[in-house]
């Protein structure tokens, strides 16, 4: 009897032992050393880091590097794919147009962009439900919607009708999205500019440190851009003079120094992407890749050396205009430091590199890059202002937007670069388009004008390009979201 | 007061545990015919009248010892080839047995999961491996000794690297990532084995179907292999046993490049123009293979002793191996202690602990194995003015493979881990034993890596010496109770194990890093002395538990019917709360229908049996302990104003699912067991079905839903069918001899994808999928364009369908759907990377003590994607069939002009080989001295060998070796990306005791 008591309480014990280690406490084993989206966007600094993550990506390998270089410069009639002959040859399909919808430049684009765009889907959805600062939050769904728009203005242009993702997407979304009208895409873009233009601050309402973030200009500007691709003339122009008569931009004089360190978010700085080269093994946190790739290669050796300024560059500039010099690095050369001076490479034929892109030796070397990108700039409003007065018929406001630019070109040489006086409306669009190249040559901009303007086939293919008609004004669509979608996202024609 | 009442109370618990009488029986069994002692004789008290089975093997002498319920309890002797026979103890402790050859394999005693079992009594499909059969060939690490011994399991080289073991797969690739087993070592449930010293084995077990494996639950699904170490025997004295082998190893192969003037001419066709205007004069060139690798050696110790009296056993044993790599500058040192004892404190209580302590060193050596592939073969390892030669070849990004091996090999490793169990069992009321049981797997490892100054080329530099170290470990832990009931009723017989067991398993790590060393001499490299302006630091941590409940019952009757069926529930904290809980049950049934009258009046059978088996085991499948979690990145920094300042940013970058569930997998096995002509032949047949659902596997989604890393989901279903087939004849007497041959046969189909969808792409290469997996398929089935030919002229690319841009020379693919243009939509099935049957043969024998022991293993039907050849970043070397490359000249039909990436390196069948192979595993002759002899000597024991490891292989592929590890998904399965090659050894080796 005793016994089987005390087998009982034994048998008790060893239960109690066992049951006591089965709590729920015991398997509930918290993710160490990091948030989860449980335990994130509950205060202010979370918010502010929701963006800051959102330009961050603005400075990754997708949306700064090679990929991205080959999809706005290598394509057009501005550069060459450059570096030695057979590195990146991807690259060099899109520079003759012979690739097809594996490159990895189509994939990389949208791939960065999608990613882009999902950072700012989240901010913007979840922003709103903090409690914080209500104008800071005004400001960072402000911030975060001009960078989804942002994205979405290359996108559109790139691929033309395109998944429009505004929220996080759950799972049995995955595979379901088609592409929308580039009309409902525009309006989409329109939108969130429009919001940013009421929540974002003009530039000068920033304090020194936060110069950088998306501001009141930079959203009009980009939204002319747009109202550019509509034929909304009047419209854009109108955007345009209130980014002019804001105050809050100017001309640097000197155009060879607007691409230096100094002038980082100087005055003529619309909007640019922030990036520093802090001390650290490779890649430093603050660094891109974008003054890498563009480097020159060799020696000094200061990167990879892509992005060959073309013949077709270097003769479309007016005889002895300083803007060639500033643009274009040459063999023998010295370097904007005043010290180095470039050496022949023996890889590479002729080679010339993209002197907007050069950077100063810094810590971390080339991978480390730590020069601002330029993304607008105010002779590029400007240029829009002066494209749009021509095309809404008002020469004369058009004439003084051009001829600013000229005349800071030209410095205190009054031998070059003479104002210019045409009115007749095609020839002043031809002159117009002339210098807005050579202005903004090798920043990335020329394939979106071409396309702007319909004269995609006849320029590039006098550049000796095997341009199709009909095929080649889009990208296509990555292979591989059409095989993951299995054809729900429809290829675009030609290809 | 109160202390005495405790105590009074503990002595009546104690005493209230109702003990078995036990005796204790010791013995010497020899053979009949020569009356030569039999080494490793089974003897064992079944556990009829009390529950428990006690057993065990004699030794090099053929002495036993064992502890038996009582002194009326019966003991049963066998051995293979022998003549199984009871003897009822009656009081004497010492016993001789002869045994009488009858060749009759007789039964033994397996380890299962939390216990053991006569093998006659299993319903399940266990496989035993002795540990003499790992211990006569000389090997590093025991997985390498599994491959071609037992049905349906398959081990490969994990790499050539110094230290590492072999990936594992029974039965088949059942899940599409993760298929390893589970590792259960000494009671302790581990992930890997490498760092075993195989000298330690006892036996391994490997558990194979539900019946046998349902009982480890949510990790069972891929099998289980139990490693039991040696221990001493009670009442023997000490004996003290050496072994040590000495040894060197090569690669097996070299993959066949261009030779400097076979480079200098494809290259000349590449530029179109006669840039080397005489190739030939480049003769061979450098064979950067050679310079990277080499004949490096390996050596092994080990001393050991052990003993035990009435109370208790030892047994220690201390281990020394030391293995330089192929790969030079890779070495890989381990010093090993372990300590086994059991303890009887009282007749019905006993104590034990396994415990091995382990130290290794590992020198990292950079791998060079890509860049030596693609170093063309015209520049040589140092230039004309001894430095070593600037790789850069118009453009090559590749690195100069020795001068990487010069300045990145000061990395080093360090590590110690403790592992192994402390138990305590109690044995009362005659029928129950409890048993608490504490596994630990304590490890540490630190690592050291200094890089230099240097500047090979614009891409090979190091422009800041730095030294990074790093610190990490493991502290992972089971506490499981389990409580036996055994009892017999007549004929019928029954067996109950009900259990509860906790785990949990944490990792940590932390690293830093400093530039600028005021030198490079070895006592300057700590932290201390480098710039602290460059320091850098990182760091980590993760855990997760497991809580578990057991049940499994054993019911025989007349041991001729046999059921077991078992249950385990397990709770993990990889899930969330709503699918955390995962039942895995199981059922086996056999018959032994041996033991019926009318199959032994047939008198063809020794032994039948029939079996069959049903259950479902789970698999946690992923190594990310956080599955579900929502991860927030942190470090996407925004850099803004003039001081460019650096702002924290963070946010969720991937896509996640909390509804992740358990990955299943419902296993049917079928089988017999048959042995004829008095045990000479005996054969195993199993039959099964393993069809695995609800598989995890971060399947790739669309980009534009804007995702870093592609979620896991539960996706998929894949059915395993096949056969293990194994055959055995066996021949004892003064000249012993078997052979085995083993066959798995197996066909790997995907059931159901995915809610909807028909179809997953993945490996993507160049940026078109390399596997697509559909429905009614094998897994990750390669997929791409078929080469039809070559395109011989400009009028035949104008009348043919083609991709693109052809020209002359370049590939032809076909036009599948014959549609009049070569697209996507023409892209097919090109072979699977599983194979669909894998074979082994051993054979063995033994002669006046000269034994001999061969393993061969093969696999057929399978294919290898050689993804290094598709990837040209630059000029590399080409592979040697580009020699043969179509010009004007040479109008070959199968090889393409020379090009160097685009149309002719798409995704095409031209990249897709043959990935069978069969090779000569392990080989061994070995050499016994007569008792006679060494008795005189006053050795017990002493064996001479010598064996080779893969001294011999066919394979068709092109590669090192068509057996390479896997990384990441199971989509993308059997891609040689630049694999490392597997050594090619011979040892030499002896072992005694004293």
């Amino acid at each position: 009897m005793m016994m089987k008591k005390l087998r009982n309480i034994s048998a008790l014990v060893v239960c109690l032992l066992m049951f006591q280690a089965c709590s729920e406490d015991f398997l509930n084993k918290k993710l160490l050393g990091n948030l989860t989206q449980d335990t994130f966007f509950m205060t202010q600094d979370h918010a502010i880091q929701s963006v800051n993550a959102i330009y961050a990506k603005f400075r990754s390998w997708e949306l700064a590097g090679l990929p991205y270089i080959g999809a706005t410069d290598v394509i057009s009639d501005d550069s060459d794919k450059g570096s030695t002959e057979n590195d990146a040859l991807y690259l060099k399909e899109i520079d003759d147009f012979l690739f097809d919808a594996t490159n990895q430049t189509f994939s990389t684009m949208w791939t960065g962009h999608y990613q882009t765009i999902a950072r700012a889907n989240l901010a913007i959805l979840n922003i709103p439900n903090i409690d914080m600062d209500e104008s800071l939050r005004a400001r960072l769904v402000g911030e975060a919607k001009f960078l989804r728009a942002f994205c979405y203005f290359r996108m559109v242009q790139w691929f033309g009708e395109i998944p429009i993702i505004s929220e996080p997407l759950t799972e049995d979304e995955y595979f379901t999205q088609v592409r929308q009208p580039v009309a409902q895409v525009y309006d989409f873009i329109e939108k969130d500019l429009q919001d940013a233009i009421a929540s974002l601050p003009e530039k000068s309402k920033y304090p020194a440190s936060e110069l950088g973030r998306a501001t009141k200009g930079a959203a009009k500007g980009i939204l002319a851009k747009l109202y550019m691709l509509e034929q909304k003339y009047p419209e854009a122009l109108a955007l345009c003079e209130e980014v002019i008569s804001s105050g809050e931009y100017s001309l640097v004089s000197q155009y060879n120094t607007i691409f230096t360190q100094a002038q980082e978010n100087g005055v003529e700085s619309v909007f640019e992407i922030g990036a520093v080269a802090l001390q650290a093994a490779v890649v430093g946190p603050g660094a891109s890749p974008y003054n890498m790739v563009q480097g020159v290669r060799g020696i000094p050796n200061l990167g990879w050396g892509f992005n060959r300024p073309s013949d077709d560059l270097v003769a479309s500039y007016e005889p002895g205009d300083p803007r060639r010099q500033a643009t274009v690095i040459y063999v023998g050369e010295v370097l904007p430091d005043g010290v180095t001076i470039v050496q022949d490479n023996p890889d590479i034929f002729n080679e010339r590199f993209n002197q907007k892109a050069w950077v100063p030796s810094h810590p971390g070397l080339q991978d480390n890059g730590p020069g601002n990108i330029r993304l607008l700039r105010y002779a590029d409003v400007l240029l829009i202002a002066a494209e749009a007065a021509n095309e809404a018929g008002n020469s004369a406001k058009a004439l003084e937007y051009v001829n600013m630019i000229r005349k800071r070109a030209r410095g205190n040489n009054n031998f070059i670069l003479k104002d210019l006086t045409i009115t007749n409306q095609a020839e002043l669009r031809t002159a117009i388009r002339k210098e807005r190249r050579v202005e903004l040559a090798m920043e990335q901009l020329r394939w979106f004008d071409l396309k702007r303007w319909g004269i995609q086939n006849e320029t590039l293919t006098k550049v000796g390009k095997t341009f199709v008609n009909n095929k080649h004004e889009l990208f296509p669509i990555p292979q591989t979201e059409v095989d993951l979608t299995d054809g729900g996202l429809v290829q675009n024609p030609g290809y | 007061m109160k202390e005495k009442k405790r105590l009074i109370l503990l002595v009546a618990l104690l005493s209230a545990l109702r003990l078995c009488a036990q005796f204790v029986v010791t013995g010497n069994v020899v053979s009949k015919s020569n009356n030569e002692p039999l080494i490793g004789a089974t003897v064992v008290e079944y556990g009829t009248q009390t529950g428990i089975d006690r057993g065990t093997t004699t030794d090099f002498d053929g002495n036993f010892e064992l502890e038996v319920s009582s002194a009326n309890a019966q003991i049963t002797i066998s051995y293979v080839g022998f003549a199984e026979q009871v003897i009822p103890v009656n009081g004497q402790s010492t016993l001789k047995i002869v045994l009488e050859e009858s060749g009759v394999l007789i039964d033994q005693v397996v380890v299962v999961g939390y216990g053991v079992q006569k093998k006659s009594d299993l319903t399940g499909s266990v496989a035993t491996l002795k540990g003499e059969e790992i211990q006569k060939i000389a090997t590093p690490n025991f997985a390498q000794a599994i491959q071609g011994k037992i049905a349906g399991v398959y081990a490969s080289p994990t790499s050539g690297k110094p230290g590492e073991g072999a990936v594992i797969r029974i039965r088949g690739t059942g899940t599409l990532n993760n298929s390893n087993p589970l590792y259960v070592i000494d009671g302790m449930i581990t992930y890997d084995a490498d760092f075993l010293n195989p000298q330690d084995i006892e036996s391994i077990e490997v558990l194979k179907d539900a019946s046998a494996a349902a009982i480890y639950g949510s990790r069972g699904a891929n099998g289980v292999i139990i490693i039991t170490t040696k221990s001493g025997r009670k009442n023997q004295g000490g004996e003290i046993t050496f072994s040590a082998f000495t040894g060197t190893q090569e690669p097996t192969r070299y993959i066949d490049l261009l030779n400097g003037s076979e480079f200098a001419r494809a290259f000349n066709q590449l530029r179109g123009n006669n840039y080397y205007p005489d190739p030939e004069s480049f003769g061979e060139g450098t064979d950067w293979q050679k310079e990277v690798f080499r004949t490096a050696p390996l050596y092994s110790a080990q001393l050991g002793v052990s003993g035990g009296n009435e109370a208790m056993s030892y047994s220690l044993s201390g281990n020394y191996f030391s293995q330089d790599g192929i790969m030079k500058n890779t070495s890989y040192d381990r010093v090993t202690v372990r300590l086994n004892t059991v303890f009887d404190v009282k007749p019905w209580l006993s104590f034990g602990n396994n415990a091995a302590y382990s130290i290794t060193e590992s020198q990292n050596g950079p791998n060079v194995v890509g860049s030596a592939y693609r170093m063309p073969p015209l520049l040589g390892v140092f230039d004309d003015a001894g430095n070593f030669t600037d790789p850069t070849f118009f453009g090559l990004a590749t690195a100069n493979p020795a001068a990487d091996q010069f300045y990145k090999s000061n990395n080093f490793g360090k590590g110690s881990s403790l592992l192994g169990n402390l138990y305590g069992e109690i044995k009362f009321l005659k029928n129950f034993r409890f048993r608490s049981n504490f596994g630990y797997d304590f490890n540490k490892g630190d690592s050291r890596y200094f890089e230099p100054k240097f500047a090979v080329s614009g891409s090979q530099l190091n422009l800041n010496d730095r030294l990074s170290v790093g610190s990490g470990g493991n502290n992972n832990w089971i506490w499981e109770q389990t409580l036996n009931y055994n009892k017999d009723f007549g004929q019928h017989s029954v067996g109950v194990l009900l259990g509860y067991t906790a785990e949990e398993r944490s990792s940590y790590n932390f690293g830093g890093s400093r530039e600028n060393f005021p030198g490079t001499a070895d006592e300057l490299l700590y932290l201390s002395s480098g710039n602290d302006t460059t320091q850098m630091n990182s760091g980590g941590a993760s855990a997760e538990a497991l809580n578990s409940l057991l049940f499994r019952t054993n019911y025989t009757y007349a041991s001729k019917y046999l059921m077991t069926v078992s249950m385990r529930v397990d709770k993990s904290s990889r899930f969330t709360e709503d699918n955390r809980t995962g039942y895995f049950p199981s059922l086996g049934l056999g018959w032994n229908a041996g033991m019926e009258e009318f199959i032994q009046n047939l008198d063809i059978f020794d032994r039948l049996k029939f079996k069959a088996s049903i259950g479902v085991l789970g698999n946690q499948a992923i190594s990310n302990r956080y599955p579900t979690a929502a991860l927030v990145s942190n470090g996407l920094y925004a850099v803004f104003g003039p001081g460019e300042n650096i702002n924290q940013g963070a946010t969720v970058i991937s896509a996640f699912n909390t509804d992740l569930r358990w990955e299943s997998s419902r296993q049917t096995d079928v089988g017999l067991e048959a042995g004829f002509l008095d045990g000479r032949l005996t054969t195993e047949i199993d039959w099964y079905s393993r069809n695995t659902y609800d598989i995890i596997a971060d399947v790739p989604i669309p980009q534009y839903v804007g995702s870093a890393a592609n979620p896991f989901v539960n996706t998929a279903s894949v059915l395993n069918t096949g056969w293990d087939i194994s055959l055995n004849w066996r021949e004892a007497g003064t000249f012993t001899y078997s052979f085995g041959a083993n066959i798995s046969p197996v066909k790997n189909e995907v059931l159901q994808l995915a809610k909807g969808k028909t179809e997953i792409f993945s490996a993507f290469i160049n940026g078109e999928p390399a596997t697509r997996t559909v429905v009614g398929a094998p897994i990750g089935g390669f997929y791409g364009f078929k080469v039809e030919g070559i395109f011989q002229s400009e009028e035949e690319i104008a009348s043919s369908p083609r991709l693109g841009n052809e020209k002359p020379g370049d590939i032809k693919y076909a036009d599948i759907n014959n549609d009049g243009v070569v697209d996507g939509d023409d892209r097919v099935f090109l072979g699977s990377p599983i194979p669909t049957l894998t074979y082994g043969f051993n054979f063995n024998a033994d002669w006046k003590g000269i034994d001999i022991t061969a393993d061969l293993f093969g696999v057929s039907g399978n294919k290898v994607f050689n993804q290094k050849a598709t990837a040209r970043f630059g000029v590399y070397n080409w592979e040697a069939r580009v020699a043969d490359a179509w010009t004007v000249d040479n109008p070959s039909q199968s090889e393409p002009r020379v090009t160097n990436g685009g149309h002719n390196y798409r995704v095409s069948d031209r990249y897709v080989e043959d990935g069978s192979f069969v090779r000569l595993r392990n080989v061994s002759l070995g050499y016994t001295l007569p008792n006679s002899l060494t008795g005189k000597l006053g050795i017990g024991y002493l064996r001479v060998y010598v064996s080779g490891t893969n001294l011999w292989t066919s394979q068709k592929y092109s590669g090192y070796t068509p057996e390479f590890p896997n990384s990441g998904s199971t989509f993308n399965v059997g891609f040689d990306n630049g694999s490392y090659p597997i050594a090619r050894s011979i040892q030499f080796g002896l072992s005694t005791k004293i």
